[in-house]
């Protein structure tokens, strides 16, 4: 082989491990059901029993994935949509409403800590409270 | 119409292309046409003279196209966010879905037919008496009509692109059970099929790189006529049959796995989102590693006669060698994304 492509297969090498090294290291989180970016204030976080987490863009992709895989699930915290604020989803109130919070997926399905907070906006986006999505038969 | 700097940029790029690629198309239809009746050599020198410009238009324009392929991709990702629904460029190939798909079908066909001309020109320009200036411009009328087949595309599609209706998520076609880079490989492998494609993609491009080193090594010269053809012919076929494969597989295995998303196989996604940073570099060099064994191919129907012989085996080497270059790089990229991530 000639030098010319010893060398650009250094440099390829060099690339890939870059590549590999952003992926690691400097890349923001992402869906881990669609690999969207995921906004701070509708993040899900899925805790498993191994300790891991798996971050998701909004309820529906946690939703899809929780459905699959419940049994090595530990559980499940959500964000409060008013004050940003992370919480265990047993404690949380879901509202499905009107308002969409990703238009990729129509997910409409939001988080509120408070009950008043989540009354409140049923209310103005024409919305009903539902059940825990998350809710894990023992 | 989405008006950013890539749109912008890929009109300037049609409109001037379509104009020059206009003209280009006229002045080698008459050179081509007084080509008829010129036979002797000094004619034929003389003539490459007066041609000199326009096959220098043609370098230019060319060239300039050969871009306009990555160059669109950049483009569509550019529209995702103004795509009601779009998640990635999926998204934005359901609006005019068959613009973008003859799009997406010419501008291949086009980088290797202008990839190609190209070639031909270098040899054709580096022998004295431009042996090969009538082939040269049969062949510029093909690449002419597809460039211009390209640029009127392009222009109707950028200027028909109006982001007015909600589209679907990728997942909704990439991430069924019915997806067609499953059922496809499934129908002929059977249930194992992503195992059997896996072995088959690591198996097929070692075969296929081992083949353009030999080409490449000393040992070469000593083989008959004979085992010659043999070799080049296997290596034109596996060069073929390398791409279906390697395009179930990305979208099958591999895409998944390096996007960290075991059930996201889209390639757009993995394209254009900058989750795997350098996917762009590892499609690059796949496609450039294998339209390179085409432009090899090329070059041996076109340009050997006893004239271009030397230079032509000197260019066959050096797209020999870019050829194995770039598709060893993209199978050691992919490896190590393989093994690291």
């Amino acid at each position: 082989m000639t030098k010319k492509i010893w060398i650009g297969l250094v440099i390829s090498i060099i690339v890939a491990l870059g590549g590999v090294a952003y992926q690691k290291f400097l890349r923001s989180p992402r869906c881990a059901f669609d690999g969207s970016a995921v906004p701070p204030i509708y993040e899900v976080d899925i805790v498993l029993r191994d300790r891991s987490v798996k971050k998701y863009c909004s309820i529906y992709c946690a939703v899809q994935w929780f459905k699959n895989n419940h049994q090595v699930i530990d559980h499940v915290v959500v964000v409060d949509e008013i004050r940003g604020k992370k919480i265990d989803s047993y404690m949380a109130y879901f509202v499905e409403s009107e308002l969409i919070t990703n238009e990729t997926n129509d997910n409409r399905i939001h988080v509120f800590q408070q009950r008043q907070d989540a009354l409140t906006h049923a209310e103005k986006f024409h919305g009903t409270v539902i059940d825990d999505p998350f809710t894990m038969d023992e | 119409m989405i008006i950013n700097i890539y749109t912008l940029i890929m009109l300037f790029v049609a409109f001037v292309s379509l104009f020059l690629g206009g003209f280009l198309f006229y002045a080698a239809l008459r050179m081509l046409l007084y080509f008829a009746s010129a036979m002797s050599l000094e004619t034929k020198s003389k003539f490459e003279e007066r041609g000199y410009l326009v096959f220098l238009l043609a370098c230019m324009i060319l060239s300039v196209r050969m871009l306009a392929w990555p160059w669109f991709y950049f483009m569509l990702q550019s529209f995702v966010p103004e795509v009601p629904g779009a998640m990635c460029m999926f998204g934005v190939t359901q609006i005019l879905p068959s613009a973008v798909t003859f799009l997406q079908i010419i501008k291949p066909i086009s980088f290797f037919i202008m990839g190609g001309w190209l070639l031909c020109y270098y040899v054709d320009k580096a022998a004295p008496t431009s042996p090969l200036a009538r082939r040269n411009l049969c062949f510029l009328l093909v690449a002419c009509g597809v460039l211009l087949a390209d640029s009127i595309a392009d222009i109707s599609y950028v200027l028909r692109m109006k982001p007015l209706m909600s589209v679907s998520c990728c997942a909704t076609f990439f991430d069924v059970p019915l997806r067609p880079s499953a059922m496809i490989p499934q129908a002929i492998f059977g249930i194992h099929f992503q195992k059997i494609l896996f072995v088959l993609y690591y198996l097929i491009n070692i075969i296929l790189i081992a083949l353009l080193f030999l080409l490449l090594s000393k040992k070469w010269l000593s083989f008959t006529a004979f085992s010659k053809k043999i070799v080049v012919y296997s290596m034109a076929i596996v060069g073929v049959v390398n791409i279906p494969v390697v395009i179930y597989t990305l979208i099958e295995n591999i895409i998944p796995r390096l996007m960290q998303l075991p059930y996201h196989h889209c390639i757009y996604c993995f394209m254009g989102k900058g989750v795997v940073p350098d996917a762009p570099v590892m499609l690059g060099l796949f496609v450039i590693g294998t339209f390179a064994i085409g432009w090899m191919g090329i070059l041996h129907m076109l340009c050997m006669n006893a004239e271009t012989q030397p230079v032509t085996e000197h260019l066959l080497k050096k797209v020999n060698g870019l050829s194995a270059f770039c598709l060893l790089a993209s199978l050691m990229m992919v490896t190590i994304h393989l093994i690291f991530t």
